[in-house]
């Protein structure tokens, strides 16, 4: 009883789950020969480690790990300042390499993605676990570092795959075999069961994922909320979470949070950077023709204490001075002049399809098309020489220094160190390999 | 329905199945239309193929097989959209390619690199120049390789003698380089830029 099967169909749909392997410190170390099989770790200008590579994990350290213990640690650790811009133009390689074996890809992070192989089988003439075997293939070596890839029956399973072994894994998991991954795999390594519900779980008497898959279906039902009974269906086999392959539009929330160093107490400036990620978060907004009906506002002290304030709008916006002339007395509120703060965000909230031209009895929407125009323009120029070339006035300061003062090298070499031709504004979009070439 | 950019380009696509049935004297097969619409996955292939279809232009035999459909080499049906007929500049400049097309063959592939050394000087590679490089392909005898030795990356040529495998510059000062264990080519080197 306990060796049977939790279906008897390997894959009804055959679903991909990719993970870069130490992505950021990977991108670094793929790129620079002397940094290969060092402990590498990225995050430098926030002073926490944000990316390790495996030589640095088996040091012992380990995310968000702050540099003075990284220290301590692993003295002979090499920390670097995280190149965003390099990291996502490898990102953009990974999608569209996945993209080559079929356009139904999900790009699901950063460092992972989703792809859908069903049907491929004879279009490409091979099956699931070769398609699968190709797109790593192309994929460690056309990046020039390894990925872990999870072929399962649906998007839950793909992903217990993926992290089956890792780095450079590669784990198939058809459904009748599903049973013999889950048996000894704990609850809270499910993706989508989090500490709270697995601890419930436990509570009942059920320790493993196979405990769970094996409950019966209407105690999951009366018991769970909709999206545990969905992942309860999926770790039997069935397909349920679709693939999200559209370019995504329709955003709940838009957030923009930036670590400054070093920490201030200075209010102008502090109201600076929030003004900026403000901006910033309008931007997004704009591009995606959204508009907000509320925002939260929150200042980060630097012993990682949060303060925070939501505020809503009477009327739907992407416009920073409307948004930032409305949050001025909250930011007052929770501004403390005898605490030094690290960072600070904004979280655009209710966001909804922006339409203008409602026209209404006070003549707003008029002032409104004038904003609409004003705020093309600056998008367009914006576009055209580089991001934040027009900001807002309460943004000066935040735009005057570059984020990270301080220790020398806290911003990424290649932002430096330009080709004739390229400006600090813009660079060419073709990641570039690092130090001498002799 | 489809829109006119998309009758455009399936015209494009029509355009070059009829050229290769002219000159082979049959169908192409999914590969090949992949490779002569520049389409990026057989699945592209596959619903360009259903909307051919749908549009008389191809059918299949019995077999599966494409083969001419009864429209195939009728004028391209651009009167479906009320668009008008595309200028003719933009017809003549369809066979024509960018800078970033004619220097890169496999995007995603691709990286470039700085030359610091004077090592590849009489190839015509100079300090400070950028190198376009490609990775993941087998490099051949005589290409111009990035191989990392000790801690460093190098731009050679890779020589092949025998059994025997090893980097040579491309200037009189510099000795061949003949690996101990084994040699690490990183990319190929693909084409060679220099701004003034």
């Amino acid at each position: 009883m306990e060796n049977r099967a939790l279906t008897l169909y390997s894959f009804p749909k055959a679903i991909i789950h990719i993970d870069g392997d130490a992505f950021f410190a990977s991108c670094e170390q793929s790129r620079n020969p002397r940094l290969q099989g060092k402990p590498v770790i990225t995050g430098k200008e926030r002073g926490i480690a944000s990316s390790l590579s495996y030589e640095a994990k088996a040091r012992g350290v380990k995310r968000g790990m702050r540099i003075s213990e990284i220290k301590k640690v692993c003295p002979e650790a090499i920390l670097l300042p995280s190149d965003y811009e390099t990291y996502s133009l490898l990102s953009k390689k990974l999608y569209s390499i996945v993209k080559r074996f079929t356009p139904e890809v999900e790009e699901y992070g950063i460092d992972e993605c989703f792809a859908d192989l069903t049907g491929l089988r004879r279009p490409l003439r091979m099956s699931y676990e070769k398609i699968s075997h190709e797109i790593k293939k192309s994929l460690d070596s056309e990046l020039g570092f390894t990925f872990s890839l999870g072929l399962g029956p649906n998007k839950v399973i793909a992903k217990i795959a993926s992290k089956w072994k890792k780095p450079s894994g590669f784990t198939v998991i058809p459904g009748r075999h599903i049973h013999l991954y889950l048996e000894k795999l704990p609850l809270e390594k499910v993706w989508g069961i989090g500490p709270q519900t697995s601890a419930y779980l436990n509570k009942q008497g059920m320790e493993t994922a196979l405990d769970f898959a094996r409950k019966d279906e209407e105690w999951v039902k009366k018991h769970l909320s909709k999206p545990f009974y969905q992942i309860w269906q999926e770790l039997n086999g069935k397909f349920i979470f679709n693939l999200e392959t559209k370019e995504k539009h329709n955003y709940q929330t838009i957030q923009k949070v930036k670590t400054f160093t070093p920490p201030s107490n200075e209010m102008s400036f502090v109201f600076s950077q929030l003004s900026k990620n403000i901006e910033n978060a309008c931007i997004k907004a704009r591009r995606h023709k959204l508009g907000a009906k509320g925002i939260v506002i929150f200042l980060r002290t630097q012993d990682f204490k949060d303060y925070g304030i939501e505020v809503n709008f009477s009327s739907l916006t992407h416009f920073p001075n409307e948004i930032i002339k409305i949050i001025k007395p909250a930011f007052n509120q929770i501004f403390n002049k005898k605490l030094l703060y690290r960072s600070t965000g904004a979280v655009l909230l209710k966001l909804k399809e922006y339409n203008i031209v409602q026209p209404d009895i006070f003549g707003s929407s008029l002032t409104v098309e004038k904003m609409e125009k004003l705020y093309q323009s600056i998008d367009e120029i914006n576009r055209k020489y580089g991001k934040h070339t027009v900001f807002l006035g309460s943004s000066f300061w935040a735009n005057k220094f570059s984020q990270h003062l301080g220790e020398h090298g806290d911003i990424p070499k290649r932002k430096i160190d330009l080709l004739k031709g390229e400006t600090a504004r813009k660079r060419l979009g073709i990641p570039r390999f690092m130090g001498n070439v002799i | 329905m489809f829109t006119y950019n998309e009758l455009m380009t399936e015209n494009k696509h029509l355009n070059k199945i009829r050229r290769f049935y002219h000159t082979h004297k049959r169908m192409p097969s999914y590969r090949e239309i992949m490779a002569l619409t520049g389409l990026k996955s057989l699945n592209s292939v596959f619903r360009l193929i259903q909307k051919m279809i749908s549009l008389n232009l191809v059918s299949k035999d019995a077999k599966g097989k494409i083969i001419p459909g009864k429209s195939f080499y009728e004028i391209p049906l651009l009167g479906l959209v009320e668009a008008g007929f595309p200028s003719p500049s933009e017809e003549e400049l369809v066979d024509t390619m960018t800078l970033d097309e004619y220097l890169i063959n496999n995007k995603e592939a691709t990286y470039m690199l700085k030359v610091t050394g004077d090592s590849m000087i009489e190839a015509g590679i100079m300090p400070g120049d950028i190198a376009l490089v490609e990775r993941g392909v087998d490099a051949r005898n005589g290409d111009i390789v990035i191989a990392r030795i000790d801690g460093e990356w190098t731009i050679k040529y890779l020589r092949k003698k025998g059994n025997k495998v090893f980097l040579e510059a491309a200037n009189k000062d510099y000795k061949p380089i003949f690996p101990k264990d084994h040699l690490e080519i990183a990319a190929i080197v693909k084409a060679v830029i220099r701004k003034y």
